[in-house]
Order: structure tokens, then sequence, then C-alpha cells
């Protein structure tokens, strides 16, 4: 497959793999941890959603399923599926170094595992889904925390996960 | 990388890994399911997270390349390893976090 149209169908599955996996799993409902907190209460000065902006200090604070995403396609292209499992614990022992359940990026790893390998079929590649995940938690992380928090907020009202 | 058929068949000692880790763990005393509501629920429960380290202990002896005489062995010794790892040494690893950190507070 050309490595462009490639980069845009992992990115768009990445996007939506880490969004909607960390939207059921509560992040949007409230911060874990101070810093989360911090972080969600100064988007909402500068105009954001405090769904989205506990959202985006949950995923800074510890490895949800972004973290999941990226670390499962990178242990993918190391050992195959056997890496993306040594991806899946690590990522759970993070997350509880994180003072985080664990649940979000633990199943966003184990989903991840599941469109690498259906992807392997059709010619996606690890290391395009790898690009792909960078690309989207930028979308999310770098651009433009007002807008995309907006957005985090209108997904959580979808799945009733709110703050 | 294309994944063949040969990726699929070593999942077979994940699934085994698994099936004897969760039955073992329940065989212990610990519960099934973490307490309610569970998406904030820190207590650790025979299908979360014993799984998830039977698969990765079970990745990390087939990346080291341990290999006992009969087919499966290891996948059962994985199992009943990961069951008395999440009895007895996870409390030790991963203590619950202080409870000012817990998030209860943070949306008052």
């Amino acid at each position: 497959m050309n490595e462009i149209i490639g980069i845009i169908i992992c990115t768009i599955l990445a996007w939506l793999n880490f969004v909607l996996v960390d939207t059921y799993f509560g992040l949007p409902e409230q911060a874990g941890v101070k810093g989360a907190e911090t972080v969600g209460e100064s988007i909402e000065k500068r105009g954001g959603d405090i769904a989205g902006g506990f959202f985006q200090g949950n995923i800074l604070c510890s490895p949800d399923a972004s973290a999941g995403t990226l670390i499962t396609s990178i242990g993918y292209l190391l050992l195959g599926i056997r890496g993306a499992f040594i991806a899946a614990m690590l990522i759970y022992i993070g997350n509880r170094l994180c003072a985080d359940p664990g649940y979000a990026g633990t199943v966003g790893s184990l989903t991840m595992t599941v469109i690498l390998f259906l992807g392997s079929f059709v010619g996606l590649t690890p290391e395009m889904f790898i690009v792909g995940i960078v690309i989207a938690i930028t979308t999310i992380q770098g651009l433009d925390h007002k807008s995309s928090s907006k957005i985090l907020g209108k997904i959580a009202n979808v799945f009733n996960r709110h703050a | 990388m294309i994944v063949g058929i040969h990726e699929i068949y070593i999942l077979k000692d994940y699934i085994l890994a698994i099936i004897i880790s969760i039955l073992i763990a329940y065989a212990l005393k610990i519960p099934l399911l973490p307490k309610k509501p569970y998406r904030f629920s820190f207590q650790k429960s025979a299908l979360f997270p014993t799984p998830i380290f039977a698969i990765g202990f079970m990745a990390f002896a087939q990346v080291l390349n341990i290999n006992l005489p009969y087919e499966g062995v290891i996948a059962i010794i994985v199992g009943v390893f990961t069951a008395f790892f999440v009895k007895y040494i996870f409390d030790f690893l991963f203590p619950l976090p202080p409870e000012s950190n817990l998030g209860d507070d943070t949306n008052e």
C-alpha cells in the first residue's frame, strides 16, 4: 500500500481507537490526579471544555490508550504479537505507577493489537501506525487545546461520560 | 510485516495461560470482578489484571525462547505463577495510591 495513504488510514484508526477507548473508560469524567485537574481547569479558563480538559490532563499524566496505542505499535514492530502482549503488561504497570486503575491503557493496547493484526492483512504496517498515532496525539494535544477539548467534550456527551 | 498462520498458532499457549491463571486466581480467593464502579476500581480481581500478567509473562517466556519437552507445559507454569504473583506479590509492587490522589475530591 502507498505509504502516505497508509499513514492517513492509520492516523484515523489510531485516533478513533484511543479517543473512543479513553472516553468509554471515563477519562473525561474526572481527573485521576492533581496534575490532570490543573490541566483541565487551565483549559477551561482559556475557553475550552472541562471534560476535554480532564481527558487531556489524564492522558498527559498517565499512559492511557494513547500511550497504549503507541507502545503496542512499537512492540508489534519489534517482536510481533508477543511484543504487543509485553507492551500491554508494561502499560498496565505504568498505569499503576501513575495512580491510574489501568483499564483504559490496557484495553486500548489490546484493541490496538487486534487492529494491528487485521491491518497486517491489508498492508498496514506497524511503522505506519507509529507515525499515525504520533499525528493523532498531536491533533489532540499539540495544535489547539480549546477546539480539541470541545470536540472531546462532545464525544464525552455521546458516551454519557461528561464531567 | 505480514502475520501468518504461525502467529495464530502460538496464541493457544496464551489462551491456556489465561484460563489457568483465572481459575487458580479464583481458587486463591481473589474476587472474580473488581468493586463497582468498575472503571474507577483499583481492586485486583481474577479477570483484571490477572490475564494481562499471564499474556505478558507468556510473551516473555516465548521471547526468551524457554522451551520444555512437553507442549503447553510452559503455559501451565506461567498460568500458575501468574495467579500466585497476583495473590501474593502484586500488592507489594503496586500498592494503592494515597487517598488524596484518588480523584474523588477533584470535582468539588
